[in-house]
């Protein structure tokens, strides 16, 4: 099990000329934590427009920022819109490869294509494309990578043969990832040989079927970039605590806040009738289900309260199956930032150890007493 | 936190009485439903909603107008200009002032669900290249609203929101002012989309003064049987969100 920070960059109202300044600071901050105190990955989202819960429209800054101020922790992209009303794919592996040089070889690719209206109709992107572009790109991305000069004439993307520079710094290149949002999007992860980057909260029951049909499809898979990727990556919340119950109800503030956000945004579903956007019945369901319980208990499957509470729940993914978890550490700044980097020292110092990658076993035969 | 409406709660204070709630279930089989979306101007992002509704970001305008073929008081034709928004976490169009073409309709839906319905004359029109709805009042069109180039889509793929109607309620023998949700289920037989085109709309006659639609987002049409609910939920225009709404 490794661990990682993830950010959203939710930024509370009412913005003073320094409170975004302020926000990317404490990010910072804990991202440097974080490193120290030996989490795994960092990862930030793209978005545009979204008003308080996201002010996290160029993650590529964001994350060479983090490259520059850690040592080891690996710099998740989560995930590249492959939407050409927002980005160019030439454009996105030249960043993306920038970043693995400057990084020293940190890079971990994830992709995806907005799933709202606010942005999709702010870039004037047709949501009936939006699945085919990702297609497209997550199979010519790292194409560019490896080969030393690249051509492609494609349905929604063309390029003359051309170098495209410069290469990654891990090779053949690094991790790809698939954002997973929509209910069946893992099953197009498994099937491309790609991580999948899980987005949402479902419980552990809803998570288990997923992750198991993941590993049955992958087995089969066409990957697009040189390698596959079979890793199931989580989101969660994190706060911990020494006092259970102080750990707890702050960390379901957390949540609680964050999910009032995301339910503000206008789903790409409510504006405009497409399939390429399955019905959104189940998952704010899920959202709800994951992050609430009733009065006096604690969701089951949120990283909350007290390190052996968080242990707990996290031998619990680990037994469904899950690879990696993402914390999401703070939502407006409700949590004081002296408690969120308390909170990421106690848990790397009573919860982290408890998941250690243990020594591989002895060949037979050698160390023995015999 | 977000943003929550600024609008006077006394803007309120003038919906039907919900005289008859429950009472016997209503389907509308095989009801047209043409529904409109535009981006409304930022500039009325609050100003249209009461204390207890976050606005959409962005904000946008829904209009809605229903031909019921058959339906326990005869057929009708409904008119509605709603303003998308969030009741606490859930998505909401609060509806303050909507047009109806059958009296016997405007007082049902009234007395049982709280449409603020008024009479006027309301049509839905179909061809093969367009639909469209209006609603005229004493010969000037208050709203045209069209779906252009209809192509065949699942009902399946169209989500209409939980309607949040202005009106008001006994409590303590005087009536005061609440939003009344209400969640019809449809069966869909049929479903087009198409490009939008609001034509003519006058805010005042829905009661969104300073509303502006502006930028076209989507049409649709689909033909279902429309089962009207049972009220469940009811909201406090005046508290905060996370007050506001009580239950039945």
């Amino acid at each position: 099990m490794k661990f990682g920070i993830f950010y959203e960059i939710s930024v509370p109202r009412p913005w003073g000329p320094t409170t975004e300044y302020e926000v990317y600071q404490n990010c910072l901050e804990q991202v440097k934590l974080a490193d120290e105190l030996g989490f795994d990955q960092v990862w930030a989202v793209e978005h545009h427009f979204l008003e308080e819960y996201s002010h996290c429209s160029a993650p590529e800054v964001f994350l060479t920022a983090c490259a520059m101020v850690t040592k080891n922790i690996r710099i998740g992209r989560g995930i590249v819109v492959c939407v050409p009303e927002f980005n160019n794919p030439i454009k996105a592996a030249e960043v993306a490869a920038t970043m693995d040089i400057v990084s020293g070889g940190r890079l971990e690719f994830g992709t995806g294509r907005s799933a709202t209206w606010t942005e999709l109709g702010g870039m004037g992107a047709d949501p009936d494309e939006t699945k085919k572009t990702w297609d497209e790109w997550v199979r010519i991305i790292p194409k560019m990578w490896t080969e030393e000069r690249f051509g492609y004439q494609g349905r929604a993307f063309s390029m003359p043969q051309r170098a495209v520079l410069p290469k990654p710094l891990q090779k053949p290149h690094p991790p790809m990832w698939v954002a997973v949002t929509s209910p069946g999007t893992e099953l197009d992860a498994a099937d491309r040989g790609m991580g999948s980057l899980g987005l949402t909260f479902g419980g552990f029951a809803e998570q288990e079927k997923k992750i198991a049909e993941y590993r049955r499809r992958i087995k089969y898979c066409d990957p697009v970039g040189s390698f596959v990727n079979e890793q199931v990556n989580t989101v969660n919340f994190l706060f911990c605590h020494e006092d259970n119950e102080y750990g707890a109800k702050t960390g379901q503030r957390l949540a609680g806040t964050f999910n009032y956000l995301a339910e503000q945004l206008l789903a790409a579903r409510q504006a405009y009738p497409t399939r390429s956007y399955p019905n959104l019945g189940l998952l704010p369901a899920l959202r709800r289900e994951a992050t609430s319980a009733p009065e006096g208990q604690i969701p089951e499957g949120l990283c909350i309260g007290n390190p052996d509470r968080i242990i707990e729940v996290i031998k619990k993914w680990e037994s469904v199956g899950v690879d990696r978890i993402n914390f999401l550490l703070n939502a407006i700044e409700t949590v004081p930032q002296e408690e969120v980097l308390a909170s990421l020292r106690l848990f790397a110092k009573e919860v982290m150890p408890k998941f250690a990658e243990k020594p591989a076993p002895a060949p037979a035969g050698v160390g023995g007493g015999n | 936190m977000p943003l929550v409406g600024t609008r006077p709660t006394t803007d309120f204070e003038h919906g039907p009485l919900l005289r008859q709630p429950g009472g016997e279930p209503w389907v509308l089989p095989s009801a047209q439903i043409l529904q409109v979306m535009y981006e409304i101007e930022q500039g009325a992002m609050t100003s249209l909603l009461p204390p207890a509704l976050h606005p959409t970001i962005p904000p946008t305008l829904v209009v809605t107008v229903m031909r019921a073929p058959e339906s326990p008081v005869g057929p009708f034709t409904l008119a509605e200009a709603k303003v998308g928004c969030r009741s606490g976490a859930r998505p909401r169009a609060l509806s303050v002032r909507a047009y109806c073409d059958s009296a016997a309709a405007c007082e049902a839906l009234a007395a049982r669900w709280g449409y603020p319905v008024h009479p006027a004359e309301v049509v839905l029109a179909k061809r093969y290249d367009r639909s469209w709805g209006a609603v005229r009042i004493g010969g000037r069109t208050v709203l045209e609203a069209h779906l252009v180039d209809p192509e065949a889509i699942s009902g399946s793929d169209i989500q209409y929101l939980a309607t949040l109607n202005t009106a008001r309620v006994e409590r303590g023998g005087e009536a005061v002012p609440r939003l009344i949700q209400v969640d019809p289920e449809y069966q869909f037989h049929s479903a087009d989309r198409g490009m939008p085109e609001l034509l003519a709309f006058d805010a005042e006659a829905f009661a969104l003064p300073g509303a502006e639609p502006y930028w076209p987002v989507s049409a649709s049409l689909a033909v279902a049987d429309v089962a009207m609910p049972e009220l469940r939920y009811l909201v406090d225009p005046a508290k905060p969100p996370l007050a506001a709404v009580e239950r039945i």
